[in-house]
């Protein structure tokens, strides 16, 4: 991430070193950013002309690089919504808070801040950042094994560009011409939408930038553990708690008269991706589920994943069933699937919805694939939900960096959207996701959800579905079983779909599923600005640790796989972290609808580009006013409230009825009041 | 009043009114010499739709003679209209509503929907609904407006020294979209004013519409120079302009025509301040679209929003095709540069484009918004719009007399103050706690500009309103929206005071479609409008509750 010295800088896409350090370099140009709500525009004007500003812009830029395009008339230099300026004002991407944990370290060594267990590997002068906004920055890079970071000290502000490692996905050397012979280039392909470029001298007594950024970059592929191993921080809180399957299931009323928690795959031998412990049907045998398992891709078995809690329909969660060309049938998974139907009273119905396109299920099936035919399955009925592969989101998010990184088509920033199909795949999933909750909540009806292996586009859908439909998943906690439970414990596989540490970025495995979920998610919040306890920073912070490797929480594919590497004792989880500063990542508008469904609107209309994660990296994407604050402040006024509010409830109770009135207003009116928003 | 002649059929029983958000009704339809009157007989309480006819873009019908009216109530009984004729009446208001009427015989239909269709575009203003609207709570003897040039000047002891007062449009003798009294100069007197008048087109002389305290810069707005292709010049003209930055090296001149369209309206007698007429001002060419393009941007906007297609439709790059969000884009950044100009440069300006009764009144009141915090409280905004639109002349009743549906040859028609609240909710959004008003403010606005209960914006300038007796005749819509319960109603909870200019990114990806208005009759927007609500009413709670414990 890049920011500036002192001033709480972008969205840091490099674990929670937010807080402002370096405080020595605090440069007096950037003081008035941070406590004046706009900054002033006189202020951020000269920094304009001294071409020393923030983030993108840099303290080295040649006034002849700043003013080519505006020859015509001295006095109109600086003007930022004069031409098309190509400097630009500072810009704070998100206004982040400085946060409590996680940052309060730490040791300074050549005043590079350094994370507890975090070790530099090699420091290179002389090295060159090429802004894409303004030009060449020179300055110091170093390397650590968890990060890169470049400072400059020219002019007066300093500039700091902060890159985790984990966010690489591929090192490419690139072609500087300008810089002559013994210059190379190097550019840093990222996951999150950049690509920031250097340029570095190629002299004897360099040590080799690319070497040193790939081995840490990518320390799978060179025999190295990834860095949430060495990681030291301490956390008040335990995040690994968070997610206690059997507790969760009991919030569900699991287990009843028709649903079992078992331990049949206590060892993973059942399913070697998925949890340890499953709901099933009580009144089916281990030999029957064992030979369901056969029948179905990766063993991957139908489980109960949420149950209504009035109804008892049910969502289930599969693979696909093994068909092939020849239309194999089993009788337990028929039988199976019986079950499940017959556990809900309410519906004598069960529906499949299978993610995939209907065309390339059956392609599927010639390739021993398939899915479930109605005619073996009576009362079933099977949907399609037509949602494209992971090759095709893959793809459609390569598009959308091409839109949003490095510069913007500003002439064709909608159709350039359009073209990348991404809101339209983002539309596809939400449409299902709210097709399987009406289902269950309308139709009373039973679910079963499968793609191909039941790891992907299902845990969307299914995580999808319980957010609408269970208000405990909205919660900051909830949210987090949600993710703890339908992505990692049923084994959505993270390390092949991210790659953390490999650097083999061609793997057609590589598919941002998860950021498609939460790009989901935060459609939702946009359309229920009050449902959900948690806010947009918690969900970019969720999809920039993703990729960090700064904690445990992503590794792996599987639950068995978290099990054996010792995961849980050797790493830091991001709830650790999250939970031990909830108000930062809290919504203060939150009201919990409890019992009430949300069906987002799917209309293309009512969706938007998530800009303040994708685009964050552009200068010209600038939020005017530190909003975090003044929220931040109203959270606090509203625990003040509802404390006194509890505090009268106790007096009241405990005096005589009549003494109630006297206290004015009257507490049930306060907190919560009751929405009439009902979906 | 001859409504009458216009209403051949005044009251149908039984008709089916289908509207957004609600399910189909069928009650009585009413029409008034105003007013579309609907009242349902369902149960669960009778329930009241009364429609402004001025608010009527555009009537669609659809007569048949066939039985089948019936068929969406099997069980309605009224088996006598069955075998009649029935018609279908589509109506779209100008604030993007669209409703639809289903009425038992053809002749009836025929006969509400001319009545529609005529009494929606009455031609004479003094038949206006705003002159017969008599509100318990307001008295025609309450101040009409907030704000008078009068009062302004006053206000601001700063400028006395070298500023004035001008009279000289006493009865509108030099300019008539001018208000009586004008801020010039004070050295300029007012034989020198009438010189300059005969100037400019439209006799829109130089005025100050804005004093920046901080620098004791000022915004200035007037029409092009009449030059010509003779290069004409006026001595007055030029003094005037000195005399404005007196002592300050230059000033800058923002002109809303490119330098090119500028050049050619000198061939149609209007024209430019050249350098060397003018040489302390440098001249800054922003091109703003003219009247009809944003009309047409308008209705092609409104058209891609009402396909309700949920399939991959392309929306995005209708949205884009419609360049709506384009002249958004434009207006914040010449207003933008304005500000920047007066307030980081330190100069002041003239603005000015043809007829400066349009976009200029455009950039100058968004500069005013992104630099002067005493503009973005509820009164300072509506006091703002009253003297940079309603007073300065802006043609309401020709640029509101259709909206995006209507069928007919378009006119003098322009989205212009559309445009500023879009622009407006755009600074709102991108500043949620700069602006003490709400985005129901801004939709109210939008909605009353077209068609109002009030007189506020009827006419197309002062003198007009002068003449019917506007102030006289008609209540104020920006006197009703301070009424005690209105402005709590309009206000932010979240407002906080800044002294600091706002301003705006205007980049493409910080642009967003004002979907509270352009998709208000979704049920999503319904949501959400109920969703600020709440939080609304939470934070206003919170408040209350804090200053109690």
């Amino acid at each position: 991430m890049e920011k500036q010295a002192g001033a709480a800088g972008t969205a840091d896409g490099a674990g929670p070193n937010r807080k402002p350090w370096g405080s020595p370099n605090f440069g007096p140009a950037t003081g008035d950013t941070l406590d004046s709500p706009a900054g002033s525009h006189v202020e951020w004007c000269k920094q304009l002309i001294a071409a020393t500003i923030s983030n993108q812009i840099s303290g080295s830029v040649p006034p002849d690089i700043v003013n080519k395009d505006k020859k015509q008339d001295l006095h109109d230099e600086g003007l930022c919504y004069h031409k098309e300026s190509d400097s630009e004002h500072p810009s704070k991407a998100m206004n982040l808070p400085a946060l409590r944990y996680g940052a309060q370290v730490r040791m300074f060594q050549n005043q590079v801040p350094l994370l507890p267990g975090e070790t530099i590997q090699t420091t290179v002068k002389d090295v060159m950042y090429i802004c894409p906004f303004s030009g060449l920055v020179n300055g110091t890079l170093t390397i650590t094994d968890y990060k890169l970071y470049f400072t400059s000290v020219e002019r007066e502000s300093q500039f700091i560009l902060d890159v985790n490692l984990g966010v690489i996905s591929r090192l490419e050397t690139i072609s500087v011409p300008t810089q002559g012979e013994n210059t190379k280039g190097l550019e840093l392909v990222c996951k999150d939408m950049r690509s920031p470029r250097f340029a570095y001298k190629t002299e004897e007594s360099h040590p080799d930038v690319v070497e040193a950024v790939a081995k840490h970059a990518f320390p799978i592929s060179h025999n190295l553990p990834l860095f949430a191993f060495r990681y030291e921080e301490q956390f008040p809180v335990d995040g690994w708690k968070v997610y206690d399957p059997t507790a969760e299931y009991r919030r569900q009323g699991l287990p009843n008269e028709s649903w079992a928690i078992s331990k049949i795959n206590s060892t993973y031998e059942l399913c070697d991706t998925y949890p340890s412990i499953l709901v099933i049907p009580t009144n089916i045998t281990d030999e029957d589920i064992k030979r369901v398992a056969v029948f179905r891709a990766k063993h991957r078995v139908p489980v109960l994943s949420w149950i209504h809690p009035e109804s008892q329909a049910t969502i289930v969660r599969c693979s696909q069933p093994l068909v092939g060309p020849s239309d194999r049938r089993c009788k337990e998974d028929e039988r199976f699937l019986q079950i499940i139907m017959d556990a809900n009273a309410q519906s004598h119905k069960l529906t499949i919805f299978d993610a995939r396109q209907s065309s390339v299920a059956v392609t599927n099936k010639a390739k021993d694939g398939g899915y479930e035919s109605e005619s073996f399955y009576p009362n079933v009925e099977l949907n399609f939900l037509e949602i494209p592969n992971i090759h095709v989101m893959r793809e459609s998010l390569r598009k959308m960096k091409d839109v949003v990184y490095p510069t913007i088509d500003e002439a064709h920033w909608h159709s350039a959207i359009d073209q990348t199909h991404w809101l339209e795949y983002i539309r596809l999933l939400l449409a299902g996701a709210a097709k399987i909750a009406d289902k269950l909540e309308s139709g009373k009806t039973s679910v079963v959800v499968h793609c191909s292996d039941g790891s992907d586009r299902t845990a969307q859908l299914t995580s999808l579905a319980m957010l609408m439909l269970d208000s405990y998943y909205r919660t900051l906690r909830g949210f987090q079983v949600l993710v703890e439970k339908e992505w990692m414990s049923f084994g959505h596989k993270f390390a092949a779909r991210v790659g953390h540490g490999d650097e083999n970025h061609a793997n057609s495995e590589r598919s941002p599923l998860f950021v498609q979920f939460i790009d989901c998610v935060w459609q939702m919040t946009r359309q229920f600005p009050a449902a959900f306890e948690f806010n947009e920073l918690f969900l970019i912070t969720v999809l920039d640790h993703l990729y960090s490797c700064l904690f445990g929480t992503f590794f792996y594919n599987s639950e068995e796989e978290r099990a054996a590497k010792e995961v849980q004792t050797k790493t830091v989880s991001l709830w650790s972290y999250i939970n031990s500063q909830p108000e930062d990542f809290t919504n203060p508008f939150y009201v919990d609808y409890e019992h009430h469904v949300l069906y987002p609107l799917v209309s293309s209309r009512h969706l938007d580009l998530w800009t303040s994660y994708y685009a964050r990296w552009n200068p010209r994407m600038r939020p005017q006013l530190p909003v975090h604050q003044t929220l931040k402040e109203l959270l606090i006024l509203r625990a003040e409230l509802q404390k006194r509010v509890e505090e009268l409830q106790k007096e009241t109770s405990s005096h005589s009825l009549s003494s109630s009135s006297e206290h004015s207003p009257s507490p049930t009116h306060t907190i919560g009041t009751p929405l009439h928003t009902a979906v | 009043m001859e409504f009458s002649e216009h209403i051949k059929t005044a009251n149908v029983e039984d008709v089916v009114l289908r509207q957004p958000l609600h399910p189909p009704s069928r009650g009585t339809l009413c029409i008034t010499g105003h007013h579309l009157l609907f009242s349902d007989r369902e149960e669960g309480g009778p329930r009241q739709v009364l429609l402004l006819l001025r608010n009527i873009d555009a009537v669609e019908k659809s007569v048949e003679n066939l039985s089948g009216y019936s068929s969406l109530f099997s069980n309605a009984g009224r088996s006598e209209r069955i075998s009649g004729s029935s018609g279908t009446i589509t109506i779209k208001c100008k604030d993007l509503r669209v409703l639809q009427l289903d009425i038992p015989g053809m002749e009836q239909c025929l006969n509400i929907a001319h009545s529609i269709e005529t009494l929606s575009c009455l031609d004479c203003v003094s038949e206006l609904y705003p002159f017969f609207y008599r509100p318990s709570d307001l008295s025609l003897q309450d101040q009409w407006g907030l704000s008078f040039p009068e009062k302004h000047y006053s206000q601001m002891k700063e400028l006395h020294d070298r500023w004035r007062l001008s009279s000289v449009n006493r009865g509108y003798s030099v300019c008539p979209t001018y208000p009586p009294a004008v801020i010039v100069p004070k050295e300029i007197n007012d034989d020198m004013l009438v010189k300059v008048a005969k100037f400019r087109q439209g006799g829109r002389f130089p005025v100050l519409c804005y004093y920046h305290r901080k620098n004791g810069m000022v915004i200035m707005r007037s029409s092009q120079p009449l030059t010509g292709a003779n290069r004409k010049r006026c001595r007055e003209d030029e003094l005037l302009l000195q005399a404005v930055i007196d002592g300050s090296d230059k000033g800058y001149i923002i002109d809303t025509r490119s330098s090119q369209q500028a050049q050619q309206a000198r061939i149609t007698g209007g024209g430019f301040e050249s350098k060397s007429c003018y040489n302390c001002w440098k001249r800054l060419h922003r091109q703003m679209e003219r009247a009809k393009a944003l009309q047409e941007s308008l209705i092609k906007l409104v058209e891609a929003c009402g396909e309700e297609s949920h399939n991959m439709d392309r929306w995005l790059s209708k949205l884009e095709n419609s360049k709506w969000l384009s002249h958004v884009q434009t207006a914040l950044s010449t207003a933008g540069l304005l500000a920047e100009c007066v307030e980081r440069d330190g100069h002041s300006v003239l603005v000015h484009g043809s007829e400066g009764t349009d976009s200029t009144l455009l950039i100058s009141t968004l500069a005013q918004v992104i630099m002067d915090p005493c503009c973005r409280t509820v009164e300072g905004f509506l006091a703002l719009l009253e003297r940079e639109w309603v007073q300065a002349g802006h043609p309401f009743q020709q640029r509101c007399a259709h909206s995006a549906y209507s069928h007919a040859r378009l006119q003098q028609e322009s989205p212009l103050f559309l445009l500023l609240l879009d622009c407006v909710w755009q600074l709102w959004r991108q500043f949620p706690l700069a602006l003490g008003f709400s985005e129901a403010l801004l939709l109210r606005l939008a909605t009353e500009a077209y068609a109002s209960d009030y007189g506020t914006f009827l006419c197309n300038s002062d003198q007009e309103r002068c003449s019917l007796g506007v102030k006289e005749k008609t209540h104020c819509l920006f006197q009703a929206l301070l009424r005690p319960k209105e402005r709590e109603y309009y206000s932010n909870p979240l407002y906080e005071r800044t002294e600091l200019a706002i301003w705006p990114s205007v980049h493409p990806q910080s642009l967003q479609l004002w979907r509270g208005f352009f998709l208000r009759w979704t049920p999503q927007a319904r949501h959400l409008e109920e969703a600020q609500e709440e939080i609304r009413n939470m934070v206003i709670e919170w408040g209350k509750l804090a200053l109690v414990t």
